[in-house]
């Protein structure tokens, strides 16, 4: 391989030679699955940033190459992704691994392989293995994210909450998590359901709700059954408030349902604003005016992995790692698109990255620190956002 | 490029140690056994309990996690006894899903959907991955030597003739004297044993099970293998995992290369091609790639003397 | 607590009412064919994507998609039938119905080609429910409830009444002496493969004409499908029905005494319970 990059590179104009060797990165997204329905705009918005940069120039006057690989929304078959991004495309990062027990399997060879991982799983346990820095994430860890809905909850004046949960890594974490924040408010967690996601039909769950009589239902799961656990809300003529994460809670949720049965419902999001220009930049590059949490984060964290890589020079998944906390978060110039900030760190100057999804400023594990959160709610069939804080 | 190989062959490995179980069970006995991937989390999570949370060594935990599969195997075994093929793969199938419904709750024992990281592996860590890749797939491969010598013993010895005939036909069996039930629940169990040791080493190998891991997909991968490389043939049972995780992994690279594609559609893509790799094996070979040969019978001499002209 | 006890078997009878019709569809190819046609999954959602495409891209009212979804799935069934998987029956009942697996794998995929992963609804109003006594019944579930019942009613009178129905039922009693007696048994396996599918497809459709549909659909409601058909007796038509109105209401009645997560799981508790009382499953094997 070796022999036959030299060849190609001598018998190359010598303006291609000093361009070096492309950069290879991986994305690793669920594309069939239970994931499926995130999975491939999340991929879409990772091929865009690095479109984007090749049509710059690439970094540092070298091209990057994306190799893309399916999870399956399965560990086994995660694990077999991952082998190959690793030692045949050599990436030195793989980027948007959705569902707990997918980025929990891949991230042990990453580390081992000294390959820089990024992630939009919340599960808290994640950020807690012993990655040696080689993981980042931009979904914040369930106890901010719930600490935020569950404060937000208490401003909305919700006193007797109520969770309907799929069973998740997250669902019984988020649970407690409320019942503390909404107790220390005043507020009480009235109780919660964990059901199984795969069924059709939540009637009887949604009667054990129902006789709790609650005046906000926390919809903690993914978007299939989410969908028909709002349906079945509204046939059963509830009428109090609903409350879900953005993830779930989506555009397509808003297409597939009628007007009358999501209005009304909040959604919590991690976001700097919708006017962000970064935001907006995403939206149309991805054509679509709401964008899900998940491609916001993707497109983040594809951009952070090429700054991290023009910063240090290098593109090997240890100067990844080194220098990612380097061009997201300190006193640098302000940049929220990665071609400007290739085009300021050729230019030898300091920049803090801050993305479509939020600040993206890491902890020394990998979580994503104290971020500002998107508050928003469903009016006849539309995200309105009620402030962003 | 060496090092993904080799870690797919260590899959393959892995994934022939269950077919080599489904084929005691189905290939020798003749019973259905849609459970697999059940008995396969099962080896893997009393091992990986055993080690990880007990500190026992991992040899210790894998035969634990073969011997507990086992006995999984036989009380399913024992309970299913007396239904007949169909009712049976059903009646598997849900055992497996019981198993990941479970281990997705019950949260104190099994960390729930969130899984068991960090399992200990054999000199994980004192190597680079490269060294551990390596060791691990000798490893794999000695077992799974280890396991086919042992089975090919047993398919020849008289026991094999038994579990043939009953799979050919129980009620010949049972006038011939033999006590079908007690062979059926012992090759039940000795299947599940062959697959809880995969589960184990599977564990080991990865270091982080989590019940997402267990789906149905994997059992149809493996009853697929077996059926590709041919049942009733333990080297076929092989083969045959060879050849589906070289469907699944040669699927990547072919699919890359069709222009045009959104990346869902290269994925859906992909898993039409294993479908149909398997679809059109299955029909141009039906008995799989090595299909059972019975083991010769060594009849005296004298009265079939054309016999011996032939050897 | 009556009322609740009430509410949980009219939700299970509900649910199970819309699933008979897949369940049908699975235990009557097995009745002539004499093997489990796994590919029902890819069916169902075939079905469902056909039954969309009728209400959603051309407008239909949901009806007549409905009948739509069954003929796309039926023919799409029995064009399966005829290249993939009778070409393996000779090989022996095993060898189809792991063929069969193999052609969901494919089938699910082509869904996924041309239609991605996204969520999709009907376009229906989504009614509130109804409510008398302290219980509530839902509008869009009895018309999906009427819906399956008059599809169940068809295919009886088909069966019983005519002659290509009674020659099904020949060849699921005894193939034997249907072929003595003249039945083509190709082309009742082809019918049956028609209407088992479109049964199927149908069935899809009514699942989510509730819900949403993705290229999951079929996937997720299959294993309750079998056990249904399982536990009515397989091969049996009315055992079918009988089986999944069980499953349906056991499911929902052990919300009572069990954790909501632990669902599924009782629908093989039941299979095992039934099948330990009569191995042939509640109705035995009489395919009518």
């Amino acid at each position: 391989m070796g022999t036959a990059a030299a060849v190609t590179a001598l018998a190359a104009p010598s303006i291609v030679r000093a361009q070096g060797e492309p950069i290879r990165l991986g994305a690793l997204n669920p594309l069939t699955g239970a994931g499926g329905s995130y999975g491939p705009t999340m991929r879409k918005a990772i091929e865009g940033v690095v479109d984007r940069v090749n049509a710059a120039g690439g970094i540092n006057g070298r091209k990057v190459e994306l190799a893309g690989e399916d999870t399956q929304t399965n560990p086994d078959a995660a694990v077999r992704a991952a082998r190959k991004l690793i030692d045949v495309d050599k990436v030195s990062a793989i980027m948007g691994t959705w569902a707990s027990a997918c980025t929990t399997a891949v991230a042990p060879l990453c580390w081992e392989s000294k390959v820089f991982l990024t992630t939009v799983s919340g599960s808290d346990t994640i950020t807690k293995l012993p990655h040696q820095g080689y993981l980042v994430r931009t979904q914040p860890n369930t106890h901010l994210q719930i600490g935020r809905l569950g404060e937000f909850l208490l401003e909305l004046g919700s006193k007797k909450v109520f969770v309907l949960a799929a069973q998740t890594p997250f669902a019984l974490p988020s649970q407690e998590r409320l019942g503390e924040v909404l107790k220390a408010g005043g507020s009480e967690l009235i109780g919660g359901v964990i059901y199984d996601k795969d069924k059709t039909t939540f009637r009887s769950e949604i009667d054990q709700a129902l006789k709790a009589n609650p005046d906000m239902i926390y919809l903690n799961g993914y978007t299939p059954d989410v969908t028909i656990v709002m349906r079945e809300l509204y046939k059963a003529g509830y009428e109090g408030g609903k409350i879900g994460q953005a993830y779930a809670v989506n555009k397509k949720l808003l297409e597939s349902l009628p007007a009358d049965v999501t209005e009304g419902c909040y959604t919590v999001a991690p976001s700097p604003s919708v006017n962000s220009a970064a935001y907006k930049r995403l939206a149309e590059f991805l054509g679509k005016p709401d964008l899900d949490p998940y491609s916001c984060q993707c497109n983040d964290q594809a951009s952070l992995v090429c700054l991290a890589i023009a910063k240090a020079g290098d593109a090997s998944g240890t100067a990844i790692k080194d220098a990612v906390r380097k061009i997201s978060q300190g006193p640098g110039e302000k940049v929220d698109d990665v071609v400007d900030g290739l085009k300021l760190l050729a230019a030898g100057k300091d920049i803090n990255y801050e993305g479509a999804s939020g600040a993206c400023d890491f902890d020394d594990i990998g979580d994503i620190l104290t971020t500002n959160f998107r508050y928003e709610q469903v009016q006849k069939g539309a995200f309105k956002t009620l402030k962003v804080g | 490029m060496e090092n993904y190989i080799v870690a797919m062959l260590v899959f393959a490995g892995l994934y022939g140690l269950m077919a080599l179980g489904l084929n005691v069970v189905w290939g020798m006995a003749g019973m259905i056994n849609l459970g697999l991937v059940g008995f396969f989390a099962f080896g893997a999570y009393v091992s990986a309990l055993l080690t990880k949370v007990l500190g026992l060594p991992i040899w210790f935990g894998v035969v634990a996690g073969a011997a507990g599969a086992a006995a999984a195997g036989m009380v399913v075994a024992m309970v299913t006894a007396k239904l007949r093929g169909d009712y049976l793969a059903i009646v598997t199938l849900g055992f497996s899903e019981v198993i990941r419904i479970t281990a997705s709750n019950e949260i104190w024992l099994t960390n729930g959907t969130d899984g068991i990281s960090g399992i200990p592996g054999p000199l994980r860590g004192q190597v680079t991955p490269e060294a551990f890749n390596l060791i691990f797939l000798a490893l794999v491969a000695v077992v799974v030597a280890i396991v086919v010598f042992l089975l090919q013993r047993v398919r020849h010895a008289p026991y094999g003739r038994v579990l043939r005939a009953i799979r050919d036909d129980d009620q010949v069996a049972a006038v011939a004297g033999k006590t079908v039930i007690r062979f059926k629940v012992e090759a039940f169990a000795l299947g599940c044993a062959v697959i809880g040791l995969s589960g184990a080493l599977y564990g080991h190998y990865t270091s982080y099970i989590a019940p997402d891991g267990f789906v149905p997909l994997i059992t149809i991968y493996i009853v697929l293998a077996l059926t590709a490389g041919g049942t009733g043939n333990n080297y076929g049972a092989v083969v045959g995992s060879v050849l589906v995780v070289f469907f699944m992994e040669s699927t990547r690279f072919l699919t890359e290369v069709v222009p045009g594609l959104q990346a869902v559609q290269v994925a859906a893509l992909r898993e039409m091609l294993i479908g149909g790799a398997l679809i059109v094996i299955m029909r141009l070979r039906p008995g799989g790639l090595l299909p059972e040969r019975l083991p010769r019978i060594d009849l005296p001499e004298s009265n079939l003397p054309q016999e011996k002209k032939a050897t | 607590m009556l009322t609740e006890v009430v509410q949980l078997v009219l939700n299970g009878l509900m649910a199970g009412t819309i699933l008979a019709v897949p369940a049908i569809g699975f235990t009557a190819i097995y009745a002539v064919l004499r093997f489990p046609n796994f590919s029902v999954a890819s069916q169902v959602t075939i079905g469902a994507f056909a039954g969309y495409v009728a209400n959603v891209t051309f407008g239909l009212p949901a009806p007549v998609a409905v009948a739509f979804a069954f003929l796309v799935a039926g023919f799409s069934g029995l064009v399966c039938d005829e290249f993939v998987l009778r070409p393996m029956r000779p090989a022996g009942p095993l060898a189809a119905a792991i063929a069969a697996v193999a052609l969901t794998i494919v089938l699910e995929n082509v869904v996924r080609f041309w239609f991605g992963n996204d969520l999709r609804g009907y376009d229906l109003p989504v009614l509130r429910d109804w409510r008398f006594a302290g219980l509530r019944v839902s509008p869009q579930q009895l018309e999906n409830g009427v819906i399956a019942i008059i599809a169940m009613a068809c295919l009886f009178g088909f069966l019983a009444f005519s002659r290509m129905g009674k020659a099904m039922r020949a060849v699921a009693d005894n193939p034997m002496l249907a072929s003595i007696k003249g039945i083509d048994s190709v082309a009742v396996g082809r019918l049956v493969s028609f209407v088992g599918m479109g049964l199927a497809g149908l069935g899809g459709m009514l699942l989510g004409l509730d819900t949403s549909i993705d290229p999951l659909t079929g996937f997720r409601a299959i294993l309750t499908v079998f056990a249904a058909a399982v536990v009515g007796g397989l091969g049996s038509i009315p055992g079918a029905v009988v089986g999944a109105l069980t499953i349906g209401v056991a499911e929902e009645l052990s919300l009572l005494v069990l954790d909501p997560a632990y669902r599924s799981a009782v629908g093989f508790v039941a299979i095992l319970l039934v099948l330990t009382l009569r191995p042939r499953g509640i109705l035995g094997e009489r395919a009518f």
